[in-house]
């Protein structure tokens, strides 16, 4: 007869061993081959069962519980080193992966819209959502257009104070020189007719973006640069509405409730005319550099339709009246983006047009 | 246009101080761009009394004084002039003054003297323009009081801006009559002396043949003048109002002018020969005008002849030799009325401006012609002597400008302005000078003689408007129309997706940078007065702009630029002209700097063509890139147009060396161009069903002939792979070790796919073998071994 207590040793010594190959083992694959070697159908716990049958009858049941219990005591201790193995393999994973996140980003190249562009949008967009459609006109515009049609005959100073540049060689067919348009009013004229010959009736309200020339170059003129046209024609059209839409128009854009202020003015095209100043947004209406000290901006020029430029499309004066205002786009987004020098928008130093332009 | 203070004040009691008084003519309308205070400088001069004069004793020619200025002890002061003496008072600059002209007074010696301040002038106090001695101040001034108090010199000037519409003001009382009404007060009566008139003197005899253009003309006869400076206070006025002081005569002229607004102009009497006539030029007639010039005129301008020449452009300038100067005895006066389009046309064709034909320009008040000629003659008499005659009238002042009248409703007026117009406010006008008479509703206006401005409703509203104040106009938003949203143009906000910056060049570029990419002048607009040869024509390509922005750039140490500009391009046609809308590219220099995960590479042209392709495929559009070695100014075999559908919508390529070299651009550089008004409308997303089975890729490799195009290799893999076949590219190409001469290794990957079953490997060997047959038969290509 074997003696059981030889076995129950024998059992211990097994645990005990196979407890410090486990805790030896260094990865999974020799962990795996401990598991074949100590469990598997081979393993040394089998070959003790194997001398199971030559116990008696009344020990046998004694060694199966033990036998059990020191299986069950290498599968837990087996799992708990996986546990370990595993916790182990992933923090010298997580170290092996570590990056340097200081590191910069991968650069995308981001485009940026010019700030004149930014401008035309946003101060486009104000206008367009009140309900104005905007239209475009040519830039080389003949003098009925750019004057005649607006009430500045050939002879009125104010013609002289448009700086034209004219073309050459170019005329139209009732042989008028033809110009490079010096304000986005003409669009007015062209935008009427059109809607005229559509069969519209006023209400009409529009909105002009475009490019205009004058024939000036220094420090704060351009030969080229954007100016917007607004106007509205329909029964009852007041100055007060024309207020009320710079208003608008000026706090939405300049993002803060701006004040106004009205001039007496005068533009051949508009009766009566305002110069319309804005309280400085820089010193707040305290008066500064910017403001000269007075605590107002000028910013545009307006006023209500001119009963002649009505006339010159074919619109009863009597009937219908409008407001309109031209605004310097330039100007307007040196005011709000803070911009010293109106050469640097043509000068297209990317540096200054990544800074300013709004990246895409 | 600059107005002292002072000669405000003549015309109006205004107590308030200068600020308020700019404030009240901004708000009325006249644009004040500063208020200057030009003389606040004379601060330190003092009244002296001359109490002792000897001469210097080692110089001829100075003086030595003690001066008297109120101290305790009298002051030696070394003095050059010689128009002093023992009992004159003059102006002393004390030690540590600054002079108008920027000299600072210090202690000093002068040729061995002590010398404690300094005698003026009144040049150099900024008086006159120059001066012969010490200004004598009148025996009444008070010994040290400040000569600048004493004279009244520190006041404040207005700059103003006064708009072309409002000619009556050009001039102190206009702006005058303007504060009065708005502020309630009396406007002064005009200073007339009387003026005796010499019945010993003839009348200058006066023709007027142009009656429109010159509806009223006056002169008179003044003999025996002296001609002489004009008074300090008068150059100090005409000083601070921005004119130059000439000669007596011409000075007095000038500040009635400024005063009243009434130009004038005198003749010496003894440079002309006969009668005086006005007339239109007939053409060719000489003219030395006054500043100089020697002109040839045209038909239809207004001149003033003598028996023998023109004397005047009429109401622009007088002729050299008719003038009045330092010897004259005897002159003619002329104050007349010369219609504003005759002034106006005839200044522009000869660009001669002057003081008088912006206020004939502007529109003078008929009935201020005899009135200035009484004054200027009773100011000349007084001032140089001799005697005035009668005046000569041609034309009747009454019959000007004169019984107009606006009728209209104070409801329409109301309606257009969106106030109350309150009847107190007529007495405003009233006082401006209008003849108002409301009845109810209605209204009915007459408009004086110098408001060349006010003819219809509107500017009637305008005047009410102004007086009420444009700040009690509400503001009130209009009832919003809703129209349909309006599709907006995206082209360049697409275009900047990629990393490109949008630039704004100008449309305007020289000859020569127009012929780098476009040939043949025939088409080119050119300016009649460029600023520049730089900025001569209107450019038929955004690309030499571009150019120009890429280089601005390089030179600032940018490695690489990207650039892309929507814009206008234009050119003469046989119709007349056109200006198209253009977008376009530049990329050169690194597309990839140096960093910690790529290698720095230099943009080629598939960068640019990647971007093109990339803002096409945002408008629903698809181009077909085909080689063109003929577009001027890009360089063979890197250079294409580019088809959309079967438009030529663009031009994309590498910019020939030589440009490039002349610009100092290494690096090579790219450009494209698209035509925005030619592209056809892109096609809109539409729905498919995404495929429930799966695809299969395959990739074979061929070596082809060194120049087949890769574009025709696809087409030809597209057609023969038969349709399953949904996608085919270039995923391999390479030259070099293991490729013979002359050959390129391409791989080629296509995917097919079957929308109603999982493919087979039959599928995928029966398309492949067609497609190495087709590049057999077509490209005689086999597949790489
Ligand atoms: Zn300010």
């Amino acid at each position: 007869m074997a003696d059981i207590d030889a076995m129950i040793e024998q059992l211990d010594v097994i645990l005990k061993a196979a407890v410090d190959a486990f805790a030896a083992a260094g990865d999974r694959e020799a962990l795996q081959q401990l598991r074949v070697r100590y469990l598997g159908k081979k393993g040394a716990l089998t070959e003790v069962l194997k001398g199971v049958g030559k116990l008696s009858p009344e020990d046998r049941p004694v060694i199966g519980q033990h036998v059990n219990r020191t299986k069950a005591a290498l599968a837990e201790s087996l799992e708990q080193r996986e546990i370990e193995l595993a916790e182990k393999a992933k923090t010298a994973r997580i170290e092996a992966e570590k990056a340097d996140i200081t590191l910069p980003g991968r650069k995308k190249t981001g485009g940026a819209l010019h700030p004149v562009q930014l401008g035309l949008d946003e101060i486009t967009a104000v206008f367009a959502q009140m309900g104005f459609v905007v239209a475009e006109g040519p830039e080389i515009e003949d003098e009925f257009h750019n004057f005649d049609a607006l009430n500045i005959p050939p002879e009125h100073p104010a013609r002289a104070m448009h700086d034209t540049f004219f073309l050459k060689d170019l005329q139209t067919n009732d042989e008028q020189p033809m110009l490079l348009r010096t304000h986005t009013s003409p669009v007015q004229i062209r935008a009427m007719k059109r809607f005229l010959a559509e069969g519209g009736e006023p209400p009409l309200a529009v909105v002009a973006p475009g490019r205009v020339y004058r024939c000036d170059y220094d420090v704060t003129h351009s030969p080229m640069f954007h100016q917007v046209e607004v106007f509205k024609v329909d029964r009852k059209v007041s100055m007060a509405h024309l207020k009320g839409v710079l208003k608008h128009f000026l706090s939405t854009y300049f993002e803060k409730d701006v004040a106004i202020r009205l001039r007496p003015h005068y533009f051949p095209f508009t009766e009566p005319s305002a110069e319309v100043d804005i309280g400085c947004v820089f010193c707040a209406g305290k008066g500064c550099r910017i403001c000269k000290g007075s605590g107002w901006i000028e910013v545009l020029g307006s006023g209500m339709i001119h009963p002649n430029v009505l006339k010159s499309v074919g619109i009863d004066a009597q009937e219908f009246s409008g407001f309109a205002f031209g605004l310097g786009v330039e100007r307007l987004v040196m005011l709000k983006q803070g911009i010293p020098d109106l050469r640097l928008f043509f000068e297209n130093d990317v540096r200054f047009l990544r800074r300013m332009g709004a990246s895409r | 246009m600059k107005i002292p203070f002072s000669c405000l004040k003549k015309h109006v009691a205004l107590a308030e101080t200068p600020t308020e008084i700019a404030n009240h003519l901004v708000r009325l309308g006249h644009e004040v761009e500063a208020v200057e205070l030009p003389r606040a400088a004379v601060k330190g001069v003092r009244v002296g009394l001359i109490e002792s004069k000897i001469p210097h004793p080692d110089a001829d020619k100075l003086s030595l004084l003690t001066v008297n200025i109120g101290e305790n002890e009298p002051l030696a002061i070394v003095c050059g002039a010689m128009n002093m003496g023992e009992g004159d008072k003059v102006p002393v600059a004390t030690i540590g003054t600054s002079l108008p002209n920027g000299m600072k007074i210090k202690k000093g010696k002068i040729r061995g003297e002590v010398s404690c301040g300094m005698c003026c002038s009144e040049a150099e106090l900024g008086l006159a323009e120059d001066a012969a001695g010490l200004l004598i101040l009148p025996a009444d001034a008070p010994v040290g009081a400040e000569v600048g108090e004493f004279l009244e010199l520190e006041e404040a000037v207005f700059d103003l801006s006064i708009t072309p519409n409002r000619g009556d003001c050009m001039n102190v009382r206009g702006l005058a009559r303007d504060l009065a009404a708005d502020a309630g007060l009396a406007l002064a009566d005009i200073d007339l002396a009387e003026v005796t008139v010499d019945a010993t003197l003839a009348a200058p005899k006066v023709t007027v043949s142009a009656e429109q253009d010159c509806p009223l003309y006056m002169a008179r006869s003044i003999a025996g003048v002296t001609v002489s400076d004009s008074p300090a206070w008068m150059q100090a006025g005409l000083i601070m109002a921005g004119m130059r002081p000439v000669n007596g005569i011409v000075d007095v002229l000038n500040f009635i002018m400024l005063d009243l607004g009434q130009p004038m102009h005198a003749f010496d009497a003894d440079k002309l020969s006969g009668d005086i006539s006005i007339r239109s030029a007939l053409g060719g007639e000489n003219f030395a005008a006054l500043d100089g010039r020697e002109l040839t005129l045209n038909a239809g301008d207004l001149l003033v002849f003598d028996d023998s020449s023109v004397i005047a452009l009429a109401g622009i300038m007088g002729s050299q030799p008719s003038g009045v100067s330092d010897g004259t005895i005897n002159i003619i006066l002329e104050s007349a009325f010369f219609r504003q389009a005759r002034v106006s046309e005839t200044r522009r064709i000869y660009a001669m401006v002057s003081e008088a034909s912006m206020r004939f320009e502007r529109g003078v008040d008929p009935l201020m012609v005899e009135i200035a000629m009484q004054r200027a003659t009773a100011m000349i008499t007084n001032l140089f002597g001799g005697s005035a005659g009668a005046i000569t009238v041609c034309g009747e002042p009454g019959n000007i400008n004169s019984g107009r009248q606006v009728r209209c409703s104070v409801s329409h007026l109301e309606s257009r302005l969106g106030i109350d117009i309150p009847e107190a406010m007529d007495d405003v006008l009233a006082r401006m000078g209008f003849g108002i008479s409301r009845k109810g509703d209605d209204l009915q206006i007459d408009v004086p003689s110098f408001r060349h401005d006010v003819s219809i409703p509107e500017d009637i509203s305008e005047e009410y408007a102004r007086v009420i104040g444009f700040d009690a106009i509400p503001e009130l938003l209009p009832p919003l129309a809703t129209t349909a949203p309006v599709q907006k143009d995206t082209a360049i906000h697409d275009a900047v997706t990629g990393g490109f910056l949008q630039v704004v060049s100008y449309a305007f570029i020289s000859t020569s940078e127009q012929r780098l990419f476009v040939a043949g002048d025939g088409a080119d607009i050119e300016l009649a007065n460029p600023i520049s040869d730089a900025m001569r024509v209107m450019r038929r390509s955004v690309w030499p702009g571009l150019l120009n922005t890429a280089k601005h750039n390089l030179n600032r140490q940018q490695a690489g630029v990207a650039l892309v500009e929507q814009g206008r391009v234009y050119q003469k046609t046989e119709a007349g002209h056109e200006e198209n809308n253009v977008i376009a590219w530049l990329m050169t220099g690194e597309a990839q700097t140096d960093e910690w995960f790529a290698a720095v590479r230099q943009a080629d042209f598939f960068d640019l063509k990647g971007a093109v392709e990339a803002w096409l495929a945002l408008r629903g559009l698809t181009g077909r890139f085909i080689a063109d070695d003929a577009i001027q100014g890009l360089q063979a075999g890197q250079s294409a147009k580019i088809l959309i559908g079967r438009v030529e919508a663009g031009r994309i390529g590498r910019v020939d060396g030589d440009i490039a070299a002349a610009l100092d651009m290494d690096a090579p550089v790219f450009v494209a161009e698209i035509d925005l008004d030619a592209l056809p409308e892109g096609k809109k997303a539409k729905f498919a069903p995404l495929p429930e089975f799966p695809g299969v890729e395959r990739d074979l490799v061929f070596l082809f002939d060194k120049d087949t195009s890769s574009d025709a290799i696809l087409n030809a893999v597209k057609s023969a792979a038969g349709k399953l076949l949904t996608d085919a590219r270039v995923f391999d190409l390479y030259a070099g070790k293991g490729v013979p001469e002359g050959k390129i290794s391409l791989g080629i990957r296509f995917t097919l796919q079957d929308a109603k079953r999982t493919l087979t490997q039959e599928d995928s060997d029966t398309a492949s073998n067609a497609i190495i047959g087709a590049m057999e038969k077509r490209f005689a290509a086999g597949l790489r071994g």
